[in-house]
């Protein structure tokens, strides 16, 4: 591949500084998914290497094999340019790899100096030897601005920044040449970000690599040496940010997924009827549900498909939850075919209309142990009742029976437990069950997670079917294609707030062709809010 | 079908471990003892166990949630000393009755209130409530006698005949079946499993979490209540410390009648079986000669191996599951996605595995009071 060339760089030669650690064609598969396709990646001693990619692109595998997670399927990891073979992230510890992930794994009840040993005790003899414990981690704690006094209060006493400032100090302590860090600056507000990036420098000046994985392009420049860009769980490039803008970086994350956005064409759009000629189905009005919602108004139209673009924890999911009545909002108003509601639970939602396909389909959709056909039936028992009293099992059945023969579910029959089916017929019976109670608008969160390509061009075709019908569709995807195609208006969505809206590909007013809008839509969705938003958090709080 | 397919099909069969269990009791004891088989020991037998019955019917519904009920014991003390207390105080028997049920009640919604709204923990707030019921009996006992009514129509609820069959009987077999009717036929009943099965999942397709967990311990404490209604129109007369250790018991018959106690699964017919096996078992030993002080011992124990019997029963179905679905992929070439999923983990699902420790421990301490 050519990013060995691209990788000769400017400003940091890189004849000077050992590589620590090298992956040479790593891959990984899941049963029916390749998750890490022949990556090459090498972290040198001194040198921020940031890993970047759309959700679902790799990054996590990546980390979870260099850090000794997971053993590679395929390829190999050199440290010190001897082969590696890790089965533990102990076994990656030991030789100096240290993971800060994003999701804090410290003992919050512990202080800092038992939280940067837990498990890994000095002792001497049977007993803990305190004092070495407590100066090492004082002549470490310094530099990162931790006081003598943070050392003896919980971890979980202290702010984000602090608790990012003890992972490292863990990792310091058992003297890690490489750390990895987890999208590190979520959670962190602008000036805690500067403290933590001159700590990241701090590090890199005493010889440490670090590998960086982050969504915030903005953040990248003037601090990553080498940029590394993952795509559909394969390498793009491994580039000098020197050479780059966001916007190209942009380019490199989306690329162009021609073959893909064939087979998302099932269906002949261009006849449709014009998206502001159809009539409202549910509007809200300045929607807010503190701190991952704010100020959201937005309308669905009935006949028409709404796409919600943004990163994880943008509030997409948390958007659909409220309009399900999951979770009530803490101000501003819902109205439904133009008279305001309140919706009280999922259950009332069901009895309004509005039926959701969720996001984790094993923790969230499915009714494992019961059958098909009781997973289908279960939003509208009383459909298959006698009188509202007596189950009509025949009639469930018969019901369930034509379900599966419409969606092309493949099962043995309706009483097939539900768990033994593929993810994608899963996912259909799922689709099955929120068409069962007849509703006007459905949201779809990320329906085609974990589903074969052949059952995605069937889920699309329901969705289109759906709103064909006179149905509203919000789908949640963070597949841009995907959402391009789908989508009749796409609205972005950035750190709980709509930010902007737009056409999908080929409908009235697109702006241009699919990877232009995509890079539109990652541009808006990932870009820096930074100071902004900081300062509109404290507008709130006044 | 091959002789295979028809032993794992039979080996299906909902509560067949269970039942058999109850059959090689029976004919063991039988064989054992000339006076087993007696119609006057049988029914004395049927007559001690309908209480169990009662209180496994209603934690069968609480388990199908998920929950656990541990208040059922002395809520079935303390209704069995309102009722008795209410008759003795001049009221007309159905009164007595209603003082009893509306016990179960006010309890029932107790825990439901604080479970169900509030969503405190269930194993907490029952444990509460037990507390609570069996310290409000022994506050009852403690001031006033309560020993004999003497309402003949009152007493007749245990000790008359309904077709020479004992009329306390009777009534627990139209609740239970009742209960089971529910259960299975109406969408109420279908609710309780899905709720069971994955909470968040029925929750986000339309059922209420809520009104499944509430209605559950107000049955239950219903129930409750019913059972002590019976056992003070058995007993006419009440103790402190009435009812105490029927939770635990309740508990082992269901667990002994297949329920997963991860919720989702369960029958009050195959609870019913389960309590049956627990009072054949304890009348048998006693029969036999068993010095009582052994009692304990042999009971916690034939829990353990029957469950373990069950446990390994799916285990078997499973695993012939398994390998048939792999013989047929190889038959018919390409294998078609339903023997794929066979194959896969998934398809040992149906096995539950006992909460580590904690589910042995009830059982085995469910023992004590059988």
């Amino acid at each position: 591949m050519s990013h060995d060339v691209v990788q000769a760089e400017v400003t940091r030669p890189p004849v000077g500084l050992p590589v620590l650690i090298e992956a040479r064609g790593v891959g990984m598969r899941y049963p029916g998914v390749i998750a890490l396709d022949g990556v090459d990646i090498k972290l040198r001693a001194g040198e921020i290497h940031a890993l970047l990619g759309e959700n679902g692109a790799g990054k996590s595998t990546l980390i979870g094999l260099l850090s000794g997670i997971s053993t590679p399927d395929s390829g190999e990891l050199f440290v010190d340019g001897v082969k590696q073979h890790f089965n533990s992230a102990k076994q990656a510890q030991a030789l100096g790899i240290s993971t800060i992930y994003q999701e804090q794994t410290l003992a919050p009840d512990l202080t800092v100096v038992q939280n940067v040993y837990f498990g890994r005790e000095l002792r001497r003899g049977l007993l803990l030897d305190e004092g070495a414990m407590r100066r090492r981690v004082e002549s470490l704690c310094g530099e990162f601005g931790l006081t003598a006094a943070d050392l003896d209060s919980p971890v979980g006493a202290l702010g984000a920044l602090k608790q990012h400032v003890v992972q490292i100090l863990k990792a310091l302590a058992f003297d890690a040449r490489v750390v990895i860090l987890d999208e590190p600056t979520s959670g962190l507000e602008e000036s805690e970000r500067q403290l933590l990036f001159e700590h990241m420098g701090r590090l890199r000046d005493r010889g440490v690599a670090l590998l960086w994985v982050t969504h915030r392009l903005d953040e990248l420049f003037g601090l990553a040496d080498v940029i590394t860009v993952l795509r559909d769980s394969r390498l793009v490039a491994s580039v000098n940010p020197a050479e780059h803008s966001p916007d190209s970086l942009v380019r490199l994350m989306v690329g162009r997924k021609r073959s893909e956005g064939e087979h998302l064409r099932v269906h002949d759009r261009s006849e449709r009827i014009q998206s502001n000629s159809r009539e409202e189905f549910i509007r809200l009005e300045h929607v807010s549900r503190y701190p991952l919602l704010r100020d959201i108004s937005l309308s669905i139209r009935r006949g028409e498909i709404l796409g919600l673009a943004g990163i994880a924890g943008a509030g997409r999911t948390e958007l659909g939850r409220i309009i399900l009545g999951a979770d009530r909002p803490d101000s501003g108003s819902l109205f439904l075919d133009g008279k305001e509601v309140t919706i009280r639970s999922p259950r009332h939602a069901t009895r309004l209309g509005i039926s959701m396909v969720p996001e984790e389909r094993k923790t969230q959709s499915i009714l494992g142990t019961m059958s098909i056909a009781n997973n289908i039936s279960i939003t509208d028992l009383g459909k298959v009742s006698r009188n509202n009293i007596v189950l009509d099992r025949r009639r469930e059945n018969r019901l369930a029976k034509e379900a599966i023969r419409d969606l092309g579910i493949k099962s043995s029959s309706e009483q097939q437990k539900i768990v033994n089916l593929s993810g994608g017929n899963q996912q259909k019976a799922i689709v099955a069950r929120c068409l069962f109670s007849g509703p006007s608008l459905m949201i779809f969160d990320e329906p085609t997670q974990g589903v074969d390509v052949a059952a995605k061009t069937d889920i699309y075709r329901l969705i289109y079917d759906f709103v064909d019908k006179g149905g509203a569709a919000v789908v949640i995807s963070s597949e841009l294609p995907e959402l391009l195609h789908l989508s009749d208006r796409i609205a972005v969505m950035r750190e709980g707030r709509l930010v902007d809206e737009l056409a999908g590909v080929d409908r009235p007013g697109c702006l241009g062709s699919e990877s232009e809008i995509a890079e539109t839509i990652m541009a808006m969705a990932a870009r820096e809010a930074g100071h902004s938003a900081a300062a509109d958090t404290k507008e709130e709080m006044a | 079908m091959s002789a295979r397919e028809r032993l794992v099909r039979i080996a299906s069969i909902d509560g067949l471990p269970i039942a058999a269990a109850l059959v090689a009791a029976a004919v063991f004891f039988t064989a054992a003892s000339p006076f087993f088989l007696t119609g006057e020991n049988i029914r004395n037998l049927l007559i001690q166990s309908v209480f169990v019955i009662l209180l496994a019917a209603g934690m069968t519904y609480v388990l199908i949630v998920g929950g656990i009920d541990l208040s059922v014991g002395s809520t079935t003390g303390l209704s069995a000393a309102m009722t008795l207390m209410t008759i003795m105080n001049g009221a007309p028997w159905p009164v007595g009755i209603l003082a009893g049920i509306g016990t179960g009640v006010v309890v029932g919604v107790i825990n439901g209130f604080f479970i169900a709204i509030l969503q405190i923990n269930a194993f907490i707030v029952t444990l509460a409530t037990l507390s609570i019921g069996a310290g409000a009996l022994q506050v009852i006992t403690s001031g006033t006698q309560l020993t004999g009514v003497d309402s003949e129509t009152f007493l007749a609820l245990t000790k008359g005949n309904i077709l020479g069959i004992p009329t306390g009987l009777v009534i627990t077999l139209v609740i239970i079946a009742l209960l089971e009717w529910v259960l299975l036929a109406t969408p109420y009943g279908r609710s309780l499993f899905a709720v069971g099965t994955n909470p968040q999942a029925a929750f986000l397709a339309g059922t209420s979490i809520r009104r499944a967990n509430f209605s559950v311990y107000l049955l239950s404490g219903v129930i409750a209540g019913a059972a002590g209604v019976l056992l003070a129109s058995h007993l006419n007369s009440v103790q402190p410390g009435l009812g105490q250790g029927y939770e635990l018991s309740a508990i082992a018959a269901a667990v002994l009648g297949g329920i997963a106690l991860s919720g989702g699964r369960g029958s009050v017919w195959r609870s019913l079986i389960g309590a049956l096996f627990l009072a054949t078992l304890s009348q048998g030993l006693q029969l036999v000669g068993v010095d009582p002080l052994w009692f304990n011992i042999v009971t916690g124990a034939s829990i353990v191996i029957a469950v373990a019997f069950d446990r390994a029963t799916q285990h078997f179905i499973a695993g012939q599951l398994r390998s048939l679905a792999r013989k047929q992929s190889h038959d018919i070439s390409g294998g078609g996605l339903e023997a794929e999923a066979l194959r896969s983990p998934a398809a040992a699902a149906p096995i539950e595995v006992q909460p580590a420790g904690a589910g042995n421990h009830e059982i085995t301490s469910g023992a004590r009071n059988i």
